[in-house]
């Protein structure tokens, strides 16, 4: 009997340690979320402002023409917000947070601009960690961004690249290759103070569109150079430079000022003001 | 005998808005005064056309969302009380201006319109307008051409094939549900088109699609004749270019001719206008003043002050834009003929809802248009891009390049700081729907978990629209967007959590088929 009373007595005792245990942690687990945040950087935070970049090869250190532009575009200023006819009331499902995967992809988003949304695994990056040993509490998550431009990559045959360092908590980024008509893919990874670069995930590939004419003529068109200049020409224009860049000014012209559904309000769904 | 060819194109979508658990919706609206505005006066304008024996040709698309929520029952008597409510309040109106002849007129022309409206559609065509579109269509005068299943922007889903391959083949199986035959032609969802889109085109039998302007300037190699022509893609899938002129002439915000001061001033509605107790009754059950479609003024320039609208005159100068149209058209095909070895093909596309809805007499404008091409000149005709095929079987082969119709050109009205966090959640359910096909595909018998895997499967395409991330960026109704991209993303990952631990609630199932009612053939191994 005693034995039991003793037992009962034991196991209350932990209970009551437990639930002591998970007060400290719900009192603490914020704060330590957020430390996690400030130097692993694994959780939705916003998006900050990136340094400009600049190209290397891969295997050596730098490639020589840096872009100078920054690698997060400014977006335009919000437009001006009109209040819904009716309130919805707050949705009740919100999306889950994470699913559990470690992976990044890459997406483009136009001829200079690509856009990679990444979920990263603790436990991967753990690991890394554990194999960086003292060096780890220093190693910095970067993206490394390669031009694989007609190759299969294996990871060290880039024609060149160019790191961005994340800020903690940031979970996508828009990239700024300046390149159209080139092949790229992203590794996100832990860059370590001697150098190293320890890959957490690698992308997808993909391929920005070229914004020119195409240089490539079929043969049997050879001689329609001419031709096809003129086909290109406004009706009534009369014009002296090539008709190419003539032609992609009137263009780009024409996508500013607007004149398809997105930015005419065409579609009843934006005609809603 | 003609010099060349004008194409006209209108793409004519609404997302899916159907709310059978409230009374009445707002979004609703959107598709009854599409009806009333636009697809039943454009209706009218071919009916009166085929009546006088004047041959016309133009193509349209009626997207799959379209289509499901014109032959949706629930829909169609919600139509039909909107229409009704319309008629009596322009009888009020009627009534309130008795002794304002310019305005009286006006509250009488909007009841002709609302009552024909509703005869069209309730008597003449048996509340399923989609048998008017397929009759033209059997007439030889319209081609029908389909579209992304929900309207799902394809290159940012491109990660995933049978994704994307599920847009076109459950469109597909639609338009032969209300068509009786396959679709040769395809609008892609907001004209964006990347390498390899034409592959999946291809083995849906799909024969043709339009790009935009660039999609053929920068496709490679170079097409000879620009624009003007088709090119087919390496496939065998012929693109048609946008032309930027008449595109411009329509659409452009500065010197479009909706603009013009004769017609009808979209954005001074009674639903604002009036005494709010007068125009209670009319707005939805928030009370909150909204349009209601009596417009009495017509468009007048930098001032405030606004004249009354004149039927007469907005009537001249939609025939005036049509001849102008016209005019700009053949001046355009005779040099183009000039340079060209074959006649050149001139592609208009607009957005369907743009006329009538947007631009009052727009159905007018292509009426006058029609019969001005048919009667007044000798150098161009109306054709379909099928016909075109037909008659120029032999084109050169180039691969398009990667674009849209949307703002710069390529996907970033979709893809920016204010869409972009719905990516990572469609891509995740587009992955284990096509997990589910891939497991259950032997499923047989249990007609629970068959249910489950269908409804999963819509509730996958219904996130797609594109225009949940299109709403989310032009700032209005921003929230209604994020909340259907989070509901459907939300049942769905309901469903495929359920299915996978056979724990599948029979009554919420039924609760979510019920609302989220679209393809309600679907057969979920079309993501095998």
């Amino acid at each position: 009997m005693d034995k039991d009373i003793i037992k009962e007595i034991f196991l209350l005792i932990l209970e009551i340690f437990k639930a002591l245990c998970e007060i400290a942690w719900s009192k603490t687990k914020n704060l330590v979320i957020l430390i996690w945040d400030r130097f692993f950087g694994l959780s939705d935070v916003s998006r900050e402002q990136a340094a400009s970049h600049e190209w290397g090869v891969t295997g050596e250190n730098k490639w020589p023409s840096a872009p100078e532009t920054p690698a997060i575009k400014q977006e335009e200023p919000q437009q001006e917000i009109e209040k819904a006819e009716v309130m919805y009331p707050p949705a009740v499902h919100e999306l889950p947070d994470s699913y559990g995967d470690n992976r990044i992809v890459l997406m483009v988003r136009d001829p200079e601009w690509l856009f990679t949304y990444w979920e990263l695994r603790t436990d991967v990056v753990d690991c890394i960690k554990s194999a960086l040993g003292t060096m780890a509490q220093d190693a910095r998550i970067q993206l490394r961004v390669y031009d694989v431009t007609d190759i299969v990559f294996d990871g060290n045959n880039a024609h060149k690249y160019f790191d961005i360092e994340i800020p903690g908590g940031v979970r996508s980024w828009y990239i700024r290759t300046g390149e159209p008509g080139r092949s790229f893919c992203v590794d996100i990874g832990l860059l370590a103070p001697d150098g190293a670069f320890h890959v957490i995930s690698r992308s997808n590939a993909v391929r920005t569109p070229c914004m020119c004419v195409s240089e490539v003529t079929d043969e049997k068109w050879l001689s329609i150079e001419a031709l096809y200049e003129k086909v290109y020409m406004p009706v009534d224009g009369s014009i002296s430079e090539t008709v190419f860049k003539k032609t992609r000014a009137v263009w780009q012209e024409t996508l500013k000022e607007g004149v398809s559904s997105a930015e005419s309000s065409g579609g009843l769904t934006v005609s809603k003001k | 005998m003609g010099k060349g060819y004008l194409s006209l194109i209108l793409h004519a979508h609404l997302p899916f808005v159907r709310h059978p658990e409230y009374r009445e919706f707002l979004e609703e609206d959107w598709l009854f005064e599409a009806i009333t505005e636009t697809y039943i006066p454009l209706i009218n304008v071919f009916d009166k056309l085929i009546e006088e024996g004047i041959d016309f040709r133009i193509t349209m698309s009626l997207t799959p969302p379209l289509i499901s929520m014109l032959t949706d029952g629930l829909l169609q008597s919600r139509y039909i009380r909107y229409v009704e409510k319309r008629i009596q309040l322009s009888e009020k109106e009627t009534e309130r201006t008795r002794h304002q002849p310019e305005f009286n007129r006006l509250a009488r022309m909007y009841h002709k319109h609302f009552t024909d409206a509703r005869h069209v559609f309730a008597e003449k065509y048996h509340r399923n307008i989609i048998h008017a579109f397929k009759k033209f269509q059997d007439a030889g005068k319209l081609e029908v051409i389909t579209c992304g299943a929900t309207h799902g922007y394809l290159p940012l889903m491109n990660n995933n094939v049978n994704a994307m391959r599920a847009q076109i083949n459950v469109a597909v199986r639609q338009y032969e549900k209300h068509f009786h035959r396959k679709p040769r032609g395809i609008w892609l969802p907001e004209c964006a088109y990347e390498p390899g889109v034409d592959q999946l085109l291809k083995d849906a039998d799909i024969r043709f699609f339009i790009t935009e302007t660039h999609g053929i300037l920068f496709a490679s190699p170079r097409p000879r004749y620009g624009i003007y022509a088709p090119i087919y893609c390496p496939t065998g899938v012929a693109a048609f270019g946008r032309d930027m002129e008449s595109s411009k002439q329509v659409w452009s915000a500065k010197e479009g001719y909706p603009g013009d001061v004769s017609y009808r001033d979209f954005y001074r509605d009674v639903g604002f206008d009036l005494d709010y107790d007068y125009i209670r009754p009319y707005l939805h059950g928030d009370g909150k003043r909204t349009n209601v479609g009596i417009k009495y003024y017509r468009i007048s320039g930098k001032t405030d002050h606004k004249e009354p609208y004149s039927p007469e005159g907005a009537m001249d100068k939609a025939a005036e834009h049509a001849g102008n149209f016209m005019f700009n058209r053949e001046k355009q095909v005779e040099h183009l003929a000039s340079l060209m070895d074959r006649k050149p093909i001139v592609v208009a596309p607009y957005d369907a809802e743009l006329f009538g809805h947007w631009w009052f007499e727009g159905p007018e404008w292509i009426n006058f248009l029609f019969r001005k091409i048919a009667f007044d000149q000798k150098t161009i005709s109306l054709i379909t891009p099928m016909e075109y095929l037909e008659m120029y079987p032999v084109n050169q082969v180039s691969t398009p390049a990667l674009s849209s119709w949307g703002y710069k050109g390529y996907h970033e009205y979709w893809l920016n700081d204010s869409n972009d966090w719905i990516y990572r959640h469609l891509h995740k359910a587009a992955e284990r729907m096509v997990e589910l096909a891939s497991v259950y595909q032997y499923t047989t018998g249990n007609h629970l978990k068959i249910r489950a895997l269908n409804q999963a499967a819509r509730e996958l395409l219904l996130a797609q629209s594109s225009d949940w991330a299109f709403i989310m960026k032009t700032g209005t109704m921003v929230e209604y967007a994020a909340k259907r991209t989070k509901e459907h993303i939300f049942r769905f990952t309901r469903l495929y959590d359920d299915i996978r631990a056979n724990t599948i609630d029979a009554a919420w199932l039924s609760e979510v088929e019920g609302k989220d009612n679209i393809f309600p053939d679907i057969d979920y191994h079309i993501y095998q």
